[in-house]
Formats: structure tokens, sequence, C-alpha cells
């Protein structure tokens, strides 16, 4: 390989990662920049978004590579996964706002974000009690294409997980910006009470806002499913703690900030473990998250929040 | 009032508790009349990435004890066992801190006169310590880091001074030098890179094959580190790619194997690939599936037993009672029990009384025919027998797809240096 095969095969698999990272950071950042709460439950939905799309497949009768789809089938099918997948995460998400933390809104100190690293280890042995300790070969009806330029390979799963991770953030950008529902998520980041005043029913945005937040990290889910072609129970942690560094090197509370957030990581994932070695890659990431907070506090996109004192 | 209504709760309290003391005496009088037992523990990373590979060991070890328990127990005593598990949830595999837990438990118990296990090295060197202080000997199938049964570190390992540590397989002292010689001289490899996965068990046999094949020739182009709950190796294996060595060698487990091979399978499909003892077994074979284990070798630390005629009755009972295949580790761990079981036998034989030391001595000095030969050691614990066979994933239509035996046959004994 020459290096610049090399350098454009890391730049695939960095974007890759990322992709994977900044959807999985818009929950975090959607959920803090509403009501300031860092949600760790969202590492173990995206777990179980996996888990969900996996048996979902199966019961579809795919399981393994046995059945290879093309076209139109494959897009149908992937198409019909995500939703069914990123409707029950997102439904999970909402049961757990309305359950878990509804009742402690509003409470000072760090009860609320305690609870939810509580709910996200119910959920973590949940899935390790009822499907078993054991790494699970996923279901992959995806052909295996590629094209090559030079000795650096791109897969058609790439360009899928491309896709997919790029039309969610797209539609969630329009949706935040541009309907009504957005704009009341917009005015309760920026002031709730002040919200509530014009007549925005603030309940409702913050469960809708974790409905979304906890499907697109089952779409999350999903991908890493199709990508890695396995999944356990125990894969939130390692993905959930990097999503989080995106979400705050991006500056949390920010959309687009969590998008550049995932891609740099997945990014500085791969090229560190180019040049540097792979066994610095944690610390490489979280050097650099500390040389950005220390410079820039409230991260690459993020401003002060006007209302917060 | 509210006082005494107290007290009388409390006294009838302790009345029922005492009754149930006398007669949870009474009844271990009353089973003590008909036979005495013993206890031995069992250790191993049940649940995780390696629970497979740890239950193929279980099913060794409790094949042997249900033998000798048939036959009215070892010298008149019957043998019970205390199970635990030293894998986490949070560590998805094997875990140290766990397993050290567990054996301060076990050493609680004054009932336990020997162990089995550990599968891992990560969880013997965790081990060892607390086991040396209470003089309770254990015995592993499967553990081969030679950190822990050498002399120069006996101060960390055995501060009490005596072996209790001992194995019925050999080390990474042979396992890893006697592949890159496997490497060298079979498969004509003239460069490789060099994989571990960060645990005990990895370091050590990855830095003692690199340390030979650098003395056989083979130019080692880099070594890294793996972090187990990582998904995704892509980047380290396109860094590879990019270096075009003839082989990769991976030290390590389950965990980070399973996702290693299924990615190198996509991007250096055609390079010659291996492994130790962690990546042979069911777990490597069911997690990561055909294609993508094809081709990979594997090592054992020992003799290539489940398909021995010595061992044919052993791997119909099996068989016949687990419906699944044994490992070889399957075959070592009963070979272990059976050292166990042997020692207790001639501790009682000769009139001494069955305790943790006398039994430690009594396998330091064993010489038993097993399944997989005369095992005896020497005063580190160590197995005299110094085979490691060398094993390659090959996928065999005609048997099922977990079917270890035939899915990963045996080429033969890897070159002594």
């Amino acid at each position: 390989m020459e290096s610049w095969e090399i350098l454009l095969q890391q730049v695939i698999n960095g974007v890759s990662l990322g992709a994977m990272y900044a959807l999985l950071a818009l929950g975090f950042t959607m959920v803090y920049g509403i009501i300031e709460l860092i949600n760790f439950a969202h590492f173990n939905i995206f777990m179980v978004g996996s888990f969900i799309a996996m048996w979902v497949m199966q019961l579809m009768g795919f399981t393994g590579q046995s059945h290879v789809l093309y076209g139109l089938p494959l897009t149908a099918m992937l198409v019909f996964v995500l939703c069914v997948t990123m409707v029950a995460t997102g439904v999970l998400g909402a049961l757990i706002e309305r359950f878990g933390l509804r009742a402690l809104r509003g409470v000072s100190g760090t009860a609320p974000m305690i609870t939810t690293i509580g709910l996200s280890y119910i959920l973590f042995n949940v899935i390790l009690l009822g499907a078993g300790a054991d790494t699970k070969n996923y279901s992959n009806p995806m052909p295996n294409i590629r094209w090559e330029f030079g000795d650096a390979v791109l897969h058609l799963r790439e360009l899928i997980l491309w896709g997919v991770s790029l039309v969610l953030m797209l539609a969630l950008h329009y949706f935040v910006r541009r309907t009504k529902m957005g704009k009341a998520m917009q005015a309760t980041a920026q002031d709730q009470e002040a919200a509530r005043m014009v007549g925005v029913d603030v309940d409702r945005v913050v469960i809708i806002t974790f409905f979304i937040g906890s499907a697109l990290a089952g779409a999350a889910g999903v991908i890493f499913g199709l990508y890695y072609n396995y999944t356990n129970f125990g894969i939130g942690y390692t993905a959930g703690l990097r999503a989080f560094t995106a979400a705050v090197l991006g500056g949390i509370g920010n959309i687009p900030g969590a998008m550049l957030g995932g891609v740099l990581i997945g990014l500085i994932e791969s090229l560190g473990g180019q040049y540097l070695a792979v066994r610095w890659t944690d610390v490489i990431i979280f050097s650099i998250l500390v040389l950005v907070l220390v410079f820039r506090p409230t991260g690459l996109l993020g401003r002060a929040s006007p209302t917060k004192s | 009032m509210k006082q005494s209504r107290h007290t009388r709760r409390a006294f009838n309290f302790a009345a029922v508790a005492s009754v149930a003391v006398l007669a949870s005496v009474a009844g271990i009088s009353g089973l003590q009349a008909q036979q005495k037992t013993i206890k031995l523990g069992i250790t191993l990373p049940l649940t995780g990435a390696d629970a497979d590979d740890a239950a193929k060991i279980k099913n060794g070890f409790q094949i042997a004890i249900d033998e000798a328990n048939a036959k009215g127990g070892v010298a008149g005593y019957k043998i019970e066992t205390v199970v635990f598990d030293s894998a986490t949830a949070t560590a998805g595999q094997y875990d140290p801190a766990q397993a050290a837990t567990n054996t301060k438990k076990l050493v609680s118990d004054p009932a336990v006169v020997a162990n089995l296990g550990p599968q891992m090295s990560g969880e013997g060197k965790a081990m060892t310590p607390i086991l040396s202080e209470a003089d309770l000997a254990t015995i592993t199938p499967s553990s081969t880091n030679p950190d822990i049964t050498n002399p120069a570190m006996a101060g960390t390992f055995k501060p009490k001074g005596k072996a209790i540590y001992f194995r019925t397989v050999t080390t990474d002292a042979f396992q890893g030098p006697n592949m890159a010689n496997f490497f060298a001289q079979n498969l004509k490899v003239k460069s490789v890179y060099v994989l571990d996965d960060s645990g005990a068990y990895g370091v050590g046999i990855a830095d003692s094959f690199q340390k030979q094949a650098e003395k056989d020739g083979i130019k080692v182009l880099g070594r890294d580190q793996l972090n187990p709950k990582e998904a995704d190796y892509t980047t380290i294996l396109t860094k590879i790619k990019g270096l075009k060595p003839d082989a990769l060698y991976y030290g390590g487990v389950a965990q980070a194997g399973v996702k290693l091979a299924k990615q190198a399978y996509d991007i250096i499909p055609n390079m010659i690939k291996g492994g130790g003892d962690g990546i042979q077994g069911g777990s490597f074979l069911k997690g990561g599936g055909f294609p993508a284990v094809e081709g990979w070798y594997s090592t054992n630390a020992g003799p290539h037993l489940t398909e021995d005629p010595a061992a044919a009755a052993f791997v119909k009972t099996y068989q016949d009672k687990y419906k699944d295949v044994p490992s070889d580790y399957s075959i070592t761990a009963y070979d272990g029990a059976e050292v166990v079981l042997d020692a207790i036998k001639r501790v009682a034989d000769s009139g001494k009384e069955v305790n943790r030391a006398n039994v430690r001595d009594a396998m330091q000095t064993s010489n038993l025919k097993t399944l997989q030969g005369a095992v005896s050691f020497d005063e580190n614990g160590d197995i005299k027998d110094r085979t490691v066979s060398v094993f390659q994933y090959k996928h065999d239509a005609k048997y099922p797809d977990d079917d270890l035996t035939h899915q990963n046959p045996y080429i033969g004994v890897a070159p002594q240096s």
C-alpha cells in the first residue's frame, strides 16, 4: 500500500466510526440541551437497539449471512429494520423519561444523573440475563460489494452507514429548525419557565426529546451490528463513552457540534492508530478533549448558554 | 408496651433461630455419620467471552469428581464442589478482581482442601498470593503464563514459598516460542506483526513469541496492543495491511480475538494468521464463525488428546453427558482433578489428616498415569512434559459448525527450540 492509500483507507475507517459516534452523540446533546441532564442510560439504549434489530432480522429468517439481498429488497429490509428498532428504542427512552426521570425533574444536584446510571445498569443486566453473555454473530443480509481505489477499499456497508447517518442528521436538523415542535424544543432549551408561559407543553417537549434521542441511539445500534457483524451486552460502554466525549468536544447541547465532534473523534482514533499506536488511542482522544476544554470550555461549537447563570 | 412487644418478638426470633440451628447441626452430624465430606473449589470465568471454553473445562473436572463419588468417594470421603464464576459483566470476560474476591471466600471455608482452576493466567496472578497464604493448592488445566510459577517471581506469586500453582499443561515459555519456530520452519514466515489483548496471558505469550521469532530470523515489523472492549480494529488492521508482513500473531483470548478475526477476514484475508490457546476453542470458533476463522492457526500447551485412543472412553462419556464435544483442555481438566483426587487418597491412606497442607505436599510428589500420560511436577509446580500442539481452523461441511475436533483439525507438534 502506498502512503496515500493508507491515508485514504484510514480516513474511510475514521469517518465510518465517526458517523456512528455522531448519531450516538446527538442523543446526549439533545437531552442535555433541553434539561441539562447527562443521560447515561443512552449507552445501553444503543446496545438494546442492536439486539432488537438482530431479533427482528432473525424473526424474518435472516441469521448470519444465510440470505443476501440486493437492490430494492435490501433497501426495503434495512428501512423496515431501522424503523422498527428506532420506534422500539424511542418508546424505551420515552418510558425511561416518564417513569424514571420525570419525578426527579427540578431536583438539583446529581440525583437525576445517578438515576440514569442505575437505569443504564438495569438495561445492561436485563440483556445479560435474557440473551446471555456470549458474543452474538449478527444477521447480515448485505452483499460484500466493494470498490477499490488502489489498495484502499470502500465497502457497501460503509456507504450505507454514512448514508443513514447523514439522512437522520439532516432530518433532525430540519425538525429542530423548521417544525413547530422543534421550535418548542429550542424555546424550552433557552428558558423552561418562559416557554411554559407562552404555552409550550414542557413535559411533552421533554418526552419527545427522549424519544428522538433514543431512536437515534437505536439506529446507531443497528448500524453497529451490521457494520461489525456482532453484538453483545457490553458494547454500550466503549462506544457510549466515545460518543459522550464527542458531544462534549463539539459543545454539549449543540446539535451540529455533536456531529462535528463525532467525526473528529472517529478520525483521531483511526489516524492516531495509524501514525502513533492503537494502544494510545484513548490517551490521544482524551488529551485532545482536555486541550479543547482548557481553551474553549464550551466545546468547539458551543456557546455559553444565555439564560443559565 | 412498645418496648415489651419488641422484646417478645426478639425472643420469638431467638427461639426459632436456635431450633433451626439445632436442627441443622443434627442434620449435618447425621450426614457425617454416613459419609465424611471434603470440598474442592472450582474457579472459572463461566460467563463472558470465554464461557464456552470454561464450560468445557468445568465438565472435565465434573466427570472426574462424579466418577470418584460413584465409586463411593475417595478413601471414604464424598467430594463436594464449591463453584465460583470469575467473570464479571463490566469486564465482559474474566476479571482478576473478581477472581481475588472468590479466592478469599474459598480460603475462608476450612472444608476446602484444594482448588481446580483457574482458566486464565490473569485470574491466576490475582489468586496465587491469597492461595499461598492459605496453603491451598490449585491445579490449572489451561493457564500458561510462566510468571506465576517462575522462581524469580516467587515473592509475588507464592510468598509462603511452597508451590501452590500446579499445571497439567506447559507454559508460554514454550507455547509462544514453539509457535514462532513453527512459523519460521514450517510456514517459512519471514516477517510478522505481533498483537496482544493487554491481558496477563496475552502480553506474556506475545512477548515470548516475539523474542523467539527474532532469534529465528523473522523480522518483527511492529507490535501493538488491543483494547478488548473496543469494537473497531480496522485501524490497526489497515496499518498491518500497509506494512505487508507475511504473518500476524495474536496473543490473547476470545473477546478481542473474535472481533479481530472478523475484521481481519475482510482486510487481510490472505495473510497467515495465528495465536495461542486463547483462540483454541469453542468461544473463538462460535463467536468468530466461518468464514472469518478459516485459516487461523492456534496452539495448545499440551499434547493433542481428544483424538487419542487413550481418551476415547472419556470423550464418549463427555458427549453422552453434555451433548457437546470436549476440548483438549477438558481432558487436561479431567487429569488435573485426577491428580488432586489421587493426592487426597494418598494422604488418607498414609494416615495423615486430609488438610490443605498435606494435600499440597502430596500433589507436589504426584506421579500419576492420566489420560495425557504420566503427570509429575517440578519444584515450581510446572508439568514436566513440554509438548505444544498446533491446529488450524478449516471448515468441514460434513460436521456441525461448532464441532471443535473437526472444524479445528490437529496439524502436529510445534518444533522445540
